[in-house]
């Protein structure tokens, strides 16, 4: 009798201590989500009086437009929705005063607003965020896929410009893993899992936080945090922006697009093993996008595809160098 | 006329008719070609267009015998109801399509005419002449996302043809 009430105590303890240790996926993005959303409503709250600010579209068709607007709560993607319902659908990317700008981020000040489609003449702006946002979907993806015993953590995803073929989200899996090679099949159900988000439709709503509100968010994760404060080293105002997709949380280095819903062809096409770090074995996934409007023929698809599989090099960060003056 | 077995015997199939009767329709085609040449672009009904679309081509055909050419010349003659336009065929026309052997003409559709009657409409024109064309090519940004894509996968392909080459 004894023995089994001390044997329940210990396993009380012994469960009570894990999971102080370690939450499950579920619960650390349930967590994180409120902190979230507990960040945005003081924010919110920060703002009593509506204050009006004016918005000049720029663009083509829209030439003096000129939209009367709420200060702190109007973002571009309600500005999009005084014009057309293309307007709303296809753009991806603002630019707000020609600073990349997210679609769902409150604007601050009177300003010109350029919505931006992928099939702009100069989508560089767009390429990038769009690049960017299919890696944190992935991110997103491989977080919740996995056990509830086995953990994730996501390092910091590297940019890769868009030539390089694919985009890539590193990662170090639960030391039980090591020796697992990911089949065709597990690849096609994180694609399947990607798929079903897309589908959702959901928005990458940004916030932008202090470092104390973005180092309490990610309490359960030591490299999240340090890039907390690297990011925060960084900025000129001293703050992170914090983006959320669903119940996911995720620090991003530049604007994300509008919602899930603008990525259609999207696969996850391979996982390499990079090297031993201290805290575990490094993986990198990688995959391939495109969005609603730019669709690829499935030959075409094919090929690209077949490239993406290659282990994607990060190119190394470029030092500012004195460039050639060729103005004469 | 397009004369052949097939359009000789009609197996109920109507060939279109315009004008009223061969003769109006011939002396209106010859209108029609008298201001294509002139202009080197016309607007008409779809229909015309197509019609002496035909003539234009032949026209030209002839044209390019030579002003001595008896045949050629009664062939201008006939066609062109003003007559100062026989030097501009023979001296400006032929030498331009010299090197073509067909497809002198191009042939666009517009919107159907705002009149009562909401005509089919097309432009017909000589090619090489001077005015700005019809129909801007429209050719995809080679910045997009998949034409990026593209760029660094042909990057890629000739590096590893090179590579094995050497």
């Amino acid at each position: 009798m004894t023995c089994r009430s001390v044997c329940r105590v210990l396993q009380r303890r012994l469960v009570a201590s894990t999971a102080e240790v370690r939450l499950s996926a579920a619960e650390l993005s349930r967590m994180r989500s409120v902190l979230f959303s507990k960040e945005q409503a003081r924010q919110r709250a920060l703002i009593p009086r509506t204050e009006k600010i004016e918005v000049t579209m720029q663009g083509p068709g829209l030439k003096g437009t000129l939209l009367i607007m709420n200060k702190g709560v109007s973002t571009p993607h309600s500005c999009a929705r005084h014009l057309t319902e293309w307007h709303v659908s296809s753009s991806a990317l603002a630019l707000v005063d020609g600073e990349p700008w997210s679609m769902n981020r409150p604007l601050t000040q009177s300003c010109s607003l350029t919505l931006l489609t992928f099939k702009e003449t100069e989508p560089c702006e767009v390429n990038k965020a769009y690049w960017r946002s299919c890696a944190a979907l992935l991110g997103q993806v491989l977080q919740n896929a996995f056990k509830d015993e086995l953990s994730v953590e996501l390092l910091r995803s590297p940019e890769l410009p868009v030539t390089s073929g694919a985009f890539c989200c590193d990662l170090i899996l639960d030391r039980q893993l090591d020796t697992w090679t990911p089949s065709e099949e597990a690849l096609q159900s994180l694609t399947r899992d990607a798929q079903q988000l897309i589908q959702k439709d959901l928005p990458w709503e940004p916030l932008e936080v202090l470092p104390s509100v973005a180092l309490e968010v990610f309490s359960h994760s030591r490299c999240k945090q340090e890039e907390v404060e690297e990011r925060a080293a960084e900025s000129p105002s001293g703050t992170v922006m914090l983006y959320r997709c669903g119940d996911h949380v995720l620090l991003s280095r530049g604007p994300l697009v509008a919602r899930t819903g603008l990525c259609s062809q999207y696969e996850v096409t391979a996982m390499h093993n990079l090297d031993q770090g201290e805290r575990g074995l490094r993986r990198r996934v990688q995959g391939l996008s495109l969005p609603l409007q730019l669709q690829a023929h499935h030959t075409i698809w094919r090929r690209l595809r077949k490239r993406a599989e290659q282990l994607v090099e990060v190119p190394p960060p470029q030092v500012p160098e004195a460039t050639p003056i060729s103005s004469y | 006329m397009r004369l052949s077995l097939s359009t000789l015997i009609s197996h109920g199939r109507m060939a279109r008719r315009m004008g009223m009767g061969p003769e109006s329709r011939i002396n209106m085609l010859r209108n029609i070609l008298t201001g294509l040449v002139r202009h080197e672009r016309i607007e008409t009904t779809r229909a015309r267009a197509d019609e002496v679309r035909f003539y234009a081509e032949k026209l030209i055909d002839y044209a390019k015998r030579g002003d001595t050419d008896e045949k050629a010349m009664k062939m201008a003659d006939f066609w062109l109801t003003e007559k100062d336009l026989i030097p501009k065929l023979f001296k400006v026309l032929a030498p331009r399509f010299e090197n073509q052997q067909k497809g002198y003409t191009r042939m666009a559709r517009i919107p159907n005419r705002e009149n009562l009657d909401r005509a089919a409409m097309a432009v017909l024109e000589y090619k090489g002449h001077p005015y700005p064309p019809l129909i801007t090519p429209k050719r995809d940004n080679e910045l997009t996302l998949l034409n990026q894509l593209l760029k660094g996968y042909r990057e890629e392909r000739a590096k590893k043809a090179a590579g094995k080459a050497d």
